[in-house]
């Protein structure tokens, strides 16, 4: 450690005047965003001292819990130049699902009347159903985008046409005539979004869904880094001509990046009927444009075949920690949009920045 | 072939007048052809009031189409022009930019002669009353009176903390604090709602000698929490009181004592919060925060009965769509618009027209605690 420490010394004293200069010009541009979230965080400390207390800090995680799987998911499209606007409706409909399939039994108003008693394997069953039904539908994105040379953004519009067209039918199914589907069974709450930690004292009580998102977060690094999919993803995502030229698939990698993405969308929505409680036809829209942001912000480049979880990860964290803060600041819901806004533009021109000036 | 025609000729006449005689019963709707154009079919409340309307219609025997505008006024203005276009000669609008007088006059200029019944989401906003419904011949409103709602849960409010103070006073200082979420702040439901259910709690609260409400949040001056999608979704306050609930708690002596929400969705959004912290779990151990909306829909009826929210105010989908349903028979047996209002208002004392208009048909809310 002293000996990095040491030759990065060393090579700092070989610079010239200029070039120090741009070292820590650069220096602060290239971690701007780091940066400047950690003035915001101390400032917001010191005007509220709660925002840092165990019960704040549990809550930040825990909203970055719930927004991670999305964002994981859309991660993939955006290496691959593309993006995925369909995610919010897939979410909504696969936490419908969710719902629907795990309503606690004794309910009076059922959607579905013939189901199993909510047994463990039977929400099991569910999660495996719904990630499913999510990967169907980013199969059908990946292969338009795939086959037909489609641009993402055009094929997941019209799948999230499609989708929402779907949830709409499905809130009509049995006589549910539109209404939010809730009363969902406790067994599914408890194991999802019940406690796992609780400490009284402090006010904190940590869910499940907290630590399927860690395990997932492990999951999709390795899948990432250490598969040859990952590997052929990032290839594709950079020069797909090149990729396809080494011997790589360009068509299986692409389907089945964005049949993940399908798929942990299923996931996030699973949790989100148990978080909720109560899921309405309005339910996920708008959600892919907080996990686009989340990843652009964390350093996942629409330039494509970069990025990476960790980044990932930090974009979820800082969009929730900017919701927080804004929240325990008082600060007006209008002038809100206006900072999330310059904050996303802000990240992303600094991360372009490192392109151009490596051009 | 004289004996025939004979025949056919006396069976036509016979048969006309049957339907001469039902029609003094139930008009012929047959000549009609409905349009309903609603501002989003996600939303959860409208669409109980579209499953009852399409009930009804279908029932009366009335040909009906619905659209959706899915939460964009220009969107509805095309859909009205191509239904002109299409030979509908009744239009039913649920407009999407509530409270918009010029949203209202372009549809009725897209709608020209034909017969417009507005409802549920107001034509007229604070300071326009009577500069649409009046300037129009052939035109009503049907919905509720915007801040009745505010005002019912208001006083469902101060009657309970009345009956109930000291227990909900958790921290003993003598007041309330509560947390408010709002729904759209372009609505004016929504903001009357967010307006008098606090103000209408304090004037009972101060009749009888007890300080005012007090916002939880002293640095927020707005007093409210909005849903930034203007959605009124349980995930918007679910998102804030979380983020409230890290914040102010029983054992930092702040606890949130009161939650207001504009409607059910997002009260049961708070519940899930709550629930999450182990409050509101409808045990009959744990402490229950008490938590009211407005709509009472299926899932706020079963969390008051599971002991987990407080209270409500019904907004009856049932009696809404059968308004509009009274109105359309009534126009298909050629009365005007005006009486077939009245004849609705006279037909259940649950409508009444409002004071002033001819043409206004208000539905009652009704308080909904059990």
């Amino acid at each position: 450690m002293t000996g990095y420490f040491k030759r990065k010394a060393e090579e700092y004293r070989a610079l010239d005047q200029l070039d120090r200069r741009r070292y820590w010009v650069d220096g602060l541009l290239n971690n701007a965003l780091y940066i400047l979230m950690a003035v915001f965080i101390i400032f917001t400390a010191v005007v509220n001292k709660n925002f840092l207390s165990a019960s704040s800090i549990a809550n930040v995680v825990i909203l970055a819990a719930a927004s991670l799987p999305m964002a994981l998911g859309i991660g993939g499209c955006i290496v691959l130049t593309g993006t995925d606007l369909s995610g919010g409706r897939v979410f909504g409909l696969t936490a419908a699902m969710a719902a629907a399939f795990l309503q606690n039994r004794m309910a009076t108003k059922l959607i579905f009347e013939h189901l199993p008693n909510t047994t463990g394997a039977w929400i099991f069953a569910v999660l495996v159903i719904v990630m499913l039904a999510g990967a169907v539908i980013g199969l059908v994105n990946g292969f338009f985008v795939a086959k037909f040379s489609l641009h993402p953004f055009i094929v997941t519009l019209a799948t999230q046409l499609i989708t929402y067209g779907i949830i709409l039918m499905f809130f009509q199914i049995n006589g549910n005539g539109g209404g939010p589907i809730s009363n969902v069974a406790q067994e599914f709450k408890n194991v999802v979004s019940g406690p796992v930690i609780r400490i009284a004292s402090k006010n904190v009580s940590i869910p499940w869904y907290v630590i399927y998102a860690f395990l997932l977060v492990i999951v999709m690094w390795f899948v990432w880094n250490k598969t040859t999919f990952g590997k052929n993803m990032f290839a594709v995502g950079s020069n797909a001509e090149a990729a396809r030229v080494s011997g790589v698939n360009v068509f299986k990698t692409t389907v089945m990046v964005h049949t993940l993405a399908g798929a942990l969308y299923g996931f996030a929505g699973f949790v989100e009927a148990a978080r909720l409680g109560s899921i309405t036809a309005a339910t996920g829209l708008n959600n892919e444009c907080d996990a686009i942001a989340a990843c652009v912000i964390g350093g996942v480049s629409f330039v494509g075949g970069t990025g990476n979880i960790g980044g990932i990860v930090v974009g979820v964290f800082v969009l929730r920690i900017i919701f927080v803060a804004l929240n325990m600041l008082g600060i007006n819901p209008n002038l809100q949009f206006i900072i999330k806004g310059a904050i996303i533009l802000a990240a992303c021109s600094l991360d372009m920045r490192k392109y151009l000036v490596r051009k | 072939m004289k004996k025939f025609l004979a025949i056919v000729l006396a069976l036509a006449m016979v048969m006309s007048l049957g339907a001469v005689a039902f029609a003094a019963e139930e008009p012929d709707v047959s000549g009609l052809k409905v349009g309903v154009f609603w501002y989003a079919f996600s939303d959860a409340f409208l669409s109980t009031v579209r499953a009852s309307l399409n009930e009804q219609l279908e029932e009366a025997g009335i040909d009906y189409d619905d659209f959706d505008a899915n939460n964009t006024q220009a969107t509805q203005l095309e859909q009205v022009q191509t239904a002109v276009t299409n030979g509908y000669n009744v239009l039913v609008v649920n407009l999407v930019t509530s409270g918009s007088a010029d949203a209202a006059e372009q549809i009725l200029q897209a709608a020209g002669d034909l017969p417009v019944i507005f409802f549920n989401r107001a034509v007229e906003g604070d300071g326009e009353e009577h500069t649409v419904l009046d300037a129009h011949e052939n035109i009503s409103f049907i919905g509720t009176d915007a801040p009745e709602a505010g005002h019912m849960q208001g006083q469902m409010i101060g009657e309970f903390l009345m009956e109930n103070y000291d227990e909900v006073d958790l921290n003993g200082d003598g007041a309330i604090s509560y947390a408010m979420f709002m729904g759209d702040a372009a609505n004016v439901e929504a903001i009357y709602r967010t307006q008098f259910g606090v103000e209408d709690a304090d004037a009972i609260l101060t009749e009888n000698g007890k300080p005012a409400l007090v916002y939880f949040n002293e640095s927020n001056t707005d007093k409210y929490q909005l849903d930034p999608n203007g959605a009124w979704s349980s995930a918007a306050a679910f998102d804030f009181m979380s983020t409230n609930l890290a914040e102010y708690s029983e054992a930092n002596g702040n606890m949130i004592e009161l939650v207001i929400a504009n409607n059910d969705d997002m009260a049961i959004g708070a519940i899930s919060a709550l629930q999450a912290v182990g409050y509101n779990m409808g045990d009959g151990e744990c402490t229950k925060i008490p938590v009211f909306g407005v709509d009472a829909t299926q899932v706020a009826q079963d969390a008051i009965a599971a002991d987990q929210m407080t209270g409500t105010v019904k907004q009856d989908n049932v009696g809404m769509a059968a308004a509009i349903t009274g109105v359309l028979k009534g126009l298909a047996g050629e009365s005007t618009m005006a009486d077939a209002v009245s004849a609705v208002a006279e037909s259940d004392e649950m409508f009444s027209v409002a004071e002033g208009f001819a043409n206004k048909l208000f539905v009652a809310y009704a308080p909904f605690t059990a």
